[in-house]
């Protein structure tokens, strides 16, 4: 690996847009705007850093002087697209901790919403089944908050912390109550839906979470503060209900216990928690940041990938909704 | 008197299709096609195969003869698309030897979904874009290397029949990581690939294999085996994964090395006579009641959508999001 390569490593790009000349490219804190060239020129570069190839190669992929790479290289870290690995503060308080997540979360949550069934339910291209499904995952994920929730306050340590994990379960715990309700609405039985089987992401998501809480009361935290956060805005995540009830025939009684389930997350304050647990934190290794971190954009792509599984398996139509355990006897 | 043959069930999973007069019923493998009278009598009592009602009941309504259906369904049953609901104990038990043979049978159902995921075709004709096929490699490196987890987990919590098993499994595979990671290093810094992460329908996959075998060390194997499968196979999948490698090598002639890996590993789990691993667990198991044995198939199935789900990570997730290596966050690259 050259020195260069040490040096320097991409940003995350969250949206690619075509533009007249070239492309815009959107990071969490800007948009660069790179010709046709130019951008070919980048993923060169973004493709080489993380490789054993040599600058030689590199020169050769991209046409130009071996010589001028280290200032080419350097002009992309110019424009916000590359990261110089040694800049930025190797440790940081709790709450500057939370400043920086603040500032990505509107990133994170547009990359974990950016799944094509969000359109296609919105345009009307999907289904009443499609919108079931997803309430019956919805269903299994709230009821299954009771595998992480209480999980995370076994496994914190600081008093403080435990007390305020402890408080968000003791409020959320029964929340599923509200899917159940809906899905009562739309025609199951009790039994059927408890009795069910969720899809296998749905159960990776509490599976991810229960993870998270073994390892470290940040990163389980981080993570319920990125779920949190599809909630704090009913305006801004949350028009899908209202809108696929009018577009596929679902009726208002299926509808308003989740908007009564909305309201109540609103009204507890839970997206403020993240902060009120950060403030306990006096500071912060990069290393530990980084890795709670990977927690939080790991959960938004277990979000992505939970919309593909719910959209894979609902789709079909001769799959069984809901999902029943296999017995042997009958099956 | 109630009998064994009283209550009569059409399995859940038969798909019952009609032609030309014929009744095709299929459950997994087996097929069995109706005809002429059979095929009328089964088209009028169909709906009340549901375990609930009694041949009598069912031949009264049906102004049929009670034996004649009776014959019917014994022949079904035999098919194995009908079973008896009543007259099975519940609490009967099942030697291990019977359950590894009903394991394997309904395994190889439940692999098909996986052997059929149009990512194989896209690697078989070149149709797959560079982030799939590196992201492969490095997913399967992810799952390899996460024996250090679950088979930890399932051996620190086995049971005192499946320990030695266990145990053995982990000390033979916790190695296989480091050669997918030397097939990587061909082509990425030592450093990047231990920090690559892999995607989330592999942790997925990685997460389910440690809860099961925190919960069960008999039902997390079962699982496991599942898995072993697609790789153990003589015939079958192992000439598929033959014929698969080779297209693979021709088509992305940079994975020479990668596909060198996944070859030393598949090479590395027969050696060690994996294939027979499940057969001497069950061997050494004590007789498992209906709850254990439907825990330990709902596991292997849950195990086969979760492959799936790994296979649907690689297809759709690299295509949207193409980076890769998927390196780990830093405050300042998000």
């Amino acid at each position: 690996m050259a020195p260069i390569q040490e040096r320097y490593r991409s940003k995350r790009i969250y949206e690619i847009k075509p533009t007249d000349g070239g492309v815009e490219l959107r990071l969490s804190d800007r948009i660069v705007e790179l010709g046709k060239q130019e951008y070919g020129w980048y993923q060169k570069v973004a493709e080489w850093l993380p490789s054993v190839r040599g600058v030689a190669d590199l020169s050769r992929d991209l046409g130009m002087d071996e010589a001028k790479v280290p200032k080419f290289i350097e002009a992309l870290a110019g424009t916000g697209l590359l990261l110089e690995t040694s800049s930025g503060p190797q440790t940081m308080t709790g709450l500057e901790f939370h400043a920086r997540f603040s500032s990505i979360l509107g990133s994170w949550l547009s990359e974990a919403f950016s799944h094509p069934f969000w359109e296609r339910m919105m345009s009307g291209k999907g289904s009443a089944r499609l919108f079931t499904g997803w309430l019956i995952e919805l269903y299994h994920y709230t009821k299954n908050a009771n595998r992480h929730m209480p999980l995370s306050c076994a496994c914190a340590h600081e008093k403080p912390i435990k007390q305020l994990r402890a408080k968000h379960y003791a409020e959320e715990w029964n929340h599923y109550h509200y899917f159940m309700k809906s899905l009562k609405a739309l025609g199951f039985t009790e039994p059927q839906i408890a009795e069910s089987v969720p899809l296998p992401m749905t159960l990776a998501l509490s599976n991810f979470m229960r993870q998270a809480a073994r390892e470290d009361i940040l990163a389980y935290s981080i993570c319920s503060a990125v779920l949190e956060g599809t909630t704090t805005d009913r305006g801004q995540y949350n028009p899908y209900y209202q809108k696929a009830g009018e577009l596929y025939g679902v009726p208002k009684e299926a509808i308003a216990p989740i908007y009564a389930h909305l309201d109540l997350d609103v009204q507890y304050q839970h997206s403020d928690l993240f902060q009120d647990i950060l403030k306990h934190v006096p500071q912060m290794s990069r290393e530990r940041a980084s890795r709670v971190l990977d927690y939080g954009h790991e959960l938004v792509e277990h979000i992505w990938m939970w919309t593909d599984n719910i959209e894979k398996y609902y789709e079909v139509e001769s799959n069984a909704v809901p999902r029943r355990p296999f017995d042997v006897r009958v099956d | 008197m109630t009998t064994h043959t009283d209550l009569p069930l059409l399995r859940r999973t038969v798909t019952v299709a009609r032609d030309d007069g014929h009744v095709v019923l299929r459950h997994m493998r087996d097929e069995i096609t109706l005809e002429g009278v059979a095929a009328k009598l089964f088209t009028t009592v169909q709906t009340d195969l549901d375990g609930k009602n009694q041949i009598d009941a069912i031949a009264k309504k049906a102004s049929a003869q009670p034996a004649r259906l009776r014959s019917l369904f014994e022949q079904l049953e035999k098919a194995g698309v009908v079973a008896f609901l009543q007259g099975r104990d519940d609490a009967a038990l099942m030697t291990g030897i019977e359950f590894h043979a009903l394991h394997h049978e309904y395994c190889e159902h439940w692999l098909e979904d996986v052997y059929r995921h149009p990512f194989w075709d896209r690697i078989m004709n070149g149709t797959a874009t560079r982030s799939q096929v590196l992201g492969f490699a490095f997913e399967k490196y992810h799952y390899i290397e996460a024996a250090f987890e679950h088979m930890g987990i399932a051996a620190a919590n086995s049971t005192p029949e499946m320990m030695p098993h266990l145990a053995r499994h982990f000390i033979e595979e916790y190695t296989h990581g480091d050669i997918y990671r030397k097939g990587l290093r061909s082509l990425f810094p030592d450093d990047v690939v231990l920090r690559s992460q892999p995607l989330p329908s592999t942790r997925a996959l990685v997460n389910y294999l440690n809860e099961s075998a925190q919960r069960s060390s008999f039902a997390y194997y079962s699982g496991n085996e599942l898995l072993q499968m697609t790789e153990n196979s003589s015939g079958g999948a192992g000439d598929a994964v033959d014929t698969f490698y080779g297209a693979m090598r021709k088509h992305y002639p940079y994975t020479d090395k990668l596909i060198d890996s996944f070859i030393a590993h598949t090479k590395a789990d027969q050696k060690l006579g994996h294939a027979d691993a499940f057969l001497l667990m069950c061997k050494s198991v004590p007789p498992l009641n209906r709850r254990e044995v439907n825990d330990a198939l709902n596991v292997a199935k849950n195990m086969a959508e979760h492959l799936v789900l790994f296979m649907d990570g690689i297809d759709t997730f690299y295509a949207h999001f193409p980076m890769v290596p998927r390196l780990p966050c830093d405050p300042l690259t998000e």
